[in-house]
């Protein structure tokens, strides 16, 4: 007994004695924040990053967890009610609904909102919707639904990067004409329907279309005629086989030199080098009027951070953010990632993205309208059958009966 | 003994499903809060076209799936009951797709249907296969049904082999004296005798095939358009990716009715035609 009571008294001696002597900030000032991710693609600059604050602030640690199906995941956490500190998510439709339901952390006027683009500040604020006031989510990250494009054919087609569209319709035409797939569909995944129709009913579509929808003060059918219209027009320049081939077959369609033009956002652009590194790519945001002026880039948040209302340390999560935002993080995360920094101040540099540089600095940017359509209404689905049927007043149809329906579910 | 395995039978079992019951009648999303709501999820599911047309979908699928499988896996269970060679080699070859995963087979069949078979008919200038069949909201289900019959008719063999087992031997040499043709031995012996395995079979491919899952993932997604969604897939993407966890627990318990009673409808009438030892 004597002997365990010394060896206990003799440990607690030693183990305060390393905490005095050794760290300068004892444990129990320890700090733990756990930062969930949604992408696979970013963890290690976000861990070089985390490890730069982890310096600068020793007593706070953060834990990532960037899980694969990251979206199903934190809805079956949600369900739990074992929520993360901090999220590091796309402004979509969760994150709408998580906003919806009083989740989040408002970050309204704080000083880190300020050197942030005004386009994805009214972003996020759309994003939540007219019932609630605030920013509940700091954009970190932007991307941009592009067309991208195959320079050399370009070249040998001897035209530019068109400007309306008119012109765009024109070219498909050239190309078509001389044999070439104007553009590579790849419509198995119906997801892969949604850059074009994003960019078309982006610039289309009136302003606040979804919370006036929900309001019942607009319809698909009222509103999104010419979307689908423009949309039929361009499946005419595919090719046959545009409904058997998946986003990853084809990838390796375009980067093997099939198809003048590919019909996707910035994200495809790593994945294509990484097939073809020869390969000559440029991008530029699809022109869905004949009125140049008029045409925006559809671009959205593709990382914003977000703090929970439970979270036991809201200050530290917040010193987390404000780190992140600083130029240096900024700078490295656009490098590494080739996204677009929400910053007025960094622009990217990489010539690939060029044709777009334009719409950033001169703030022509518009939003993805399907982060605002109800989450599980599928309209991907109903777009993809529309391009195979060819019904256009049945798919406008379609999207309204849903959307109403959608909204008795809850 | 028997307490303990009830508690636990009702912990795992009965306590989940009547959780699922309940929120049938509330406006849950899975989280955040939640009202009752009556019978509203129930009058709802009635009327949403995307729940309709995935039971129709389902239907199809399963009585097609169903009735093939019954009738490859009777077949090859004959076959493989026959006098021949290498029968325990053969038998454990064809019981090989029911231990591998619907996923990892459901990948494989992709394949071939996205790009195997194009190439392949391309090579010899068929038209017709062509294009991917998974691509066509026609023709999407028949891709499922190749595989998922490929895929079940191992297991069902199993259970006719069983069957075969149990008839004696003496009938068919009675039968053989007097002279009965191999069909007619079929016909009037081995199908009656068997049929206690032909109503099980049929009552268990119908209830795995209305439930199918795994092989929608795996091979379309529910696409295209929504050609393709099952009932449980549509439970499984409105509930989880959409937030409609109350609402889809109503199309749940509506289609845990329709399962039990198609199965108890099925026993009864399969039941009848078999022959009373």
């Amino acid at each position: 007994m004597r002997l365990i009571s010394s060896l206990v008294v003799s440990l607690t001696t030693a183990a305060l004695l390393v905490g005095c002597s050794d760290i300068s900030s004892p444990k129990e000032n320890m700090v733990e924040l756990e930062l969930f991710s949604n992408k696979a693609e970013n963890i290690a600059t976000y861990e070089s990053m985390i490890e730069r604050f982890e310096e600068q602030h020793p007593n706070i640690r953060i834990n990532l967890y960037a899980p694969p199906d990251a979206e199903t995941l934190l809805r079956t956490r949600l369900v739990k009610n074992d929520m993360p500190d901090m999220l590091a998510i796309a402004g979509n439709a969760l994150y709408r609904e998580l906003v919806s339901v009083d989740m989040l952390v408002n970050y309204e006027g704080e000083p880190m909102l300020d050197p942030i683009q005004p386009a994805y500040l009214q972003t996020i604020s759309d994003l939540e919707g007219s019932e609630k006031k605030g920013i509940h989510g700091v954009p970190f990250a932007a991307n941009a639904n592009t067309m991208i494009y195959n320079k050399t054919k370009l070249k040998e087609l001897g035209e530019d990067v068109p400007k309306t569209w008119d012109e765009f319709i024109q070219l498909l035409q050239k190309a078509k004409a001389v044999g070439e797939i104007p553009i590579y569909f790849t419509f198995q995944d119906s997801w892969t329907t949604m850059p074009a129709w994003n960019s078309l009913a982006g610039n289309l579509q009136p302003k606040q279309f979804a919370d006036k929808k929900t309001n019942k003060e607009v319809t698909f059918q009222g509103t999104h005629q010419e979307v689908a219209e423009k949309l039929l027009q361009l499946k005419d320049y595919g090719h046959d086989r545009m409904f058997g081939i998946g986003y990853n077959d084809g990838n390796r369609e375009f980067s093997q030199g099939k198809g003048v033009f590919y019909s996707q956002g910035n994200w495809a652009i790593p994945e294509l080098l990484k097939l073809n590194p020869e390969l000559d790519l440029g991008v530029f945001a699809m022109p869905v009027t004949n009125d140049p002026t008029k045409n925006k880039l559809v671009s959205g948040i593709d990382v914003l951070f977000a703090t929970l209302k439970e979270s036991k340390h809201p200050e530290e999560a917040k010193q987390f953010i404000s780190f992140m935002m600083e130029e240096q993080q900024q700078q490295q995360y656009m490098e590494e990632q080739s996204a677009f920094s929400v910053r007025k101040d960094v622009i990217s540099d990489d010539p690939i993205m060029e044709g777009i540089q334009d719409n950033f600095t001169e703030g022509k940017i518009s939003s993805f309208p399907d982060h605002f359509y109800p989450a599980g209404m599928g309209a991907q689905n109903m777009i993809q059958e529309f391009l195979y049927q060819g019904n256009i007043s049945k798919l406008l149809k379609d999207l309204d009966r849903e959307w109403d329906q959608i909204q008795l579910r809850y | 003994m028997t307490i303990p395995a009830v508690i636990l039978f009702f912990i795992f079992h009965t306590f989940p499903l009547l959780q699922g019951i309940f929120y049938s009648f509330t406006n849950w999303r899975g989280y955040g809060d939640w009202d009752f709501i009556g019978l509203s999820n129930y009058v709802n599911v009635f009327k949403d076209m995307r729940a309709l047309n995935a039971y129709g979908f389902t239907f199809q699928f399963a009585i097609v799936s169903t009735v093939l499988v019954n009738i490859f896996s009777l077949l090859i269970a004959l076959g493989l009951n026959a006098n021949i060679k290498f029968q325990k080699t053969l038998r454990a070859v064809y019981f090989l797709p029911n231990i591998l995963s619907i996923l990892i087979v459901g990948f494989i069949f992709q394949f071939i249907f996205t790009i195997f078979l194009p190439q392949f008919s391309d090579a010899l200038g068929i038209q017709a296969l062509a294009t991917n069949i998974l691509g066509s909201p026609d023709y999407a289900w028949v891709g499922v049904v190749i595989m998922a019959v490929w895929q079940a008719t191992a297991f069902n063999t199993i259970l006719y082999l069983a069957g075969l087992q149990t008839v004696p031997e003496d009938v068919y040499e009675a039968a053989a004296i007097d002279g009965a043709s191999p069909w007619k031995r079929f016909w009037k012996i081995t199908f009656p005798l068997i049929a206690p395995f032909f109503t099980i079979n049929m009552v268990l491919a119908l209830k795995t095939f209305l439930m199918v899952f795994d092989h929608i993932i795996a091979l379309t997604g529910g696409g295209p358009g929504y050609a393709t969604e099952s009932i449980s897939v549509l439970i499984y993407r409105g509930g989880f990716e959409g937030g409609q966890f109350g609402y889809q627990s109503a199309n749940a318990v509506i289609y845990f009715i329709v399962i039990v009673a198609l199965s108890i409808i099925q026993l009864r009438f399969l039941q009848k035609r078999e022959v009373q030892q």
